[in-house]
């Protein structure tokens, strides 16, 4: 994809002058004056995303599947008040509404009976300090560049861990591996991409 | 502030919601303490979410998306309610839903004259999430374990043989690790465990009781 598509988003230019993007203007459009013509541009974009979340490596048929589309949809239609450019990224506000319904779907369909909700343990992240769009947009096309230079069994195990929702010992199973190799794959390309955490120890 | 964290692939496994409900709550417990792992979460959110972006994209109809119009109107009005910033040293809101109030109103269960513990319910059916109260200066006896145990330090503190450990810290024990902890004398200690597997003591002293410690998982 040239980076002109690729780009243009990141070129629109709130009224304010200051640089957003178009997701987290329809947001901001929603929870203002409940705009039904944003609503239907960000569905455009996102629901076919999250239908391809849904179906990836499940076995769940295509009718539930669209559930979740219109689940996931309708969550992002009543938070978008919750939604503030400065601390987070459109895309990835909506990517983790999308896991958590997942998350939830998932766990009514194994009839689990929890009293906690996947919004309760892993909620939307709301940065710490007023968040840069500009540097997360930055750390984010770097991240995007540089996955196109991962190996594809690292590749591989991202996919299945992120857009499967599976465990690193069920992606063990699944592909036939030892789960040191799973870890050291997965820890591999998070190098690779520069996720890291500062100096640590670890429990 | 937490000087002992999960690793980056708990973490990722966090961030993708791939990990069982019984261990993201502790890893969300311990991130009310830890300000780098919420920021290093959200990184690994943005991955998520860049490899959301560049799924194949499902085709979906313009039935799909008039039927969400129509259930707008269904909708209850826009309500939310912000998140709240964790308070530096307050028990977990998501701990305290759990536990249905304080660490008093619990049902402690004696284990030895130091140790009690109370069982929280998550309904995750993998995994023990208890609560450990160990009296200022009280030692669990040695014990290794059949599986793995996160634990983390909610009031307090306690030492074992690799260290010393304090609100907010988060430790994660393979199966077959030995470890005797033994509480601060200064004060009593709280911590989370959760276990897929039960412990087993390996004094003589105490291993009489390992067929008693089955595990209470859900």
């Amino acid at each position: 994809m040239s980076e002109q598509q690729e780009g243009k988003s990141d070129q629109w230019k709130a009224p304010s002058g200051r640089r957003t993007d178009e997701w987290s203007e329809c947001l901001n459009l929603i929870a203002a004056n409940e705009d039904r013509a944003a609503f239907t541009r960000l569905f455009r974009h996102f629901a076919p995303l999250i239908k391809a979340f849904a179906l990836s490596g499940s076995n769940l048929s295509a009718t539930v599947a669209d559930e979740l589309v219109q689940e996931v949809m309708l969550k992002v239609w009543q938070k978008a008040g919750a939604f503030n450019p400065e601390k987070a990224a459109a895309s990835t506000w909506v990517y983790t509404i999308a896991r958590n319904c997942r998350t939830d779907m998932f766990r009514r369909l194994q009839k689990f009976d929890t009293p906690l909700a996947a919004d309760d343990v892993s909620p939307e992240q709301e940065g710490e300090e007023p968040f840069s769009q500009l540097q997360s947009r930055r750390s984010r096309e770097r991240v995007r560049e540089m996955m196109k230079e991962l190996p594809a069994d690292q590749a591989q195990i991202l996919a299945k861990v992120y857009m499967e929702g599976k465990s690193h010992a069920e992606a063990a199973g699944e592909l036939d591996l030892p789960l040191g190799t799973v870890k050291s794959r997965v820890r591999l390309a998070l190098q690779k991409l520069q996720i890291q955490m500062e100096s640590y120890s670890y429990g | 502030m937490a000087k002992f964290h999960p690793e980056l692939d708990l973490l990722t496994e966090y961030a993708a919601g791939s990990l069982s409900l019984a261990q993201a709550a502790c890893v969300a417990a311990h991130m009310n303490y830890c300000e780098q792992c919420r920021r290093t979460a959200g990184q690994l959110e943005d991955l998520g979410a860049t490899l959301f972006d560049s799924l194949q994209p499902e085709a979906v109809g313009d039935v799909q998306l008039n039927a969400v119009l129509a259930r707008l109107d269904d909708l209850p009005p826009l309500s939310y309610t912000k998140v709240e910033q964790p308070l530096a040293g307050q028990t977990p809101a998501l701990l305290q839903r759990l536990m249905r109030g304080d660490f008093a109103d619990l049902v402690w269960k004696k284990i030895t004259k130091t140790l009690s513990i109370s069982y929280l319910s998550t309904g995750d059916p993998g995994y023990e999430f208890a609560l450990y109260h160990i009296k200022a200066g009280g030692k669990i006896p040695e014990h290794t374990h059949r599986g793995s145990e996160m634990t983390l330090v909610l009031e307090g503190g306690f030492s074992d043989a690799n260290g010393s450990y304090h609100q907010g810290d988060f430790l994660f024990r393979e199966p077959s690790d030995v470890h005797a902890p033994t509480a601060l004398q200064s004060e009593d200690c709280i911590c989370l465990a959760v276990l897929d597997a039960p412990l087993k003591f390996t004094s003589w002293k105490h291993r009489w009781m390992n067929p008693f410690l089955s595990l209470r998982a859900g």
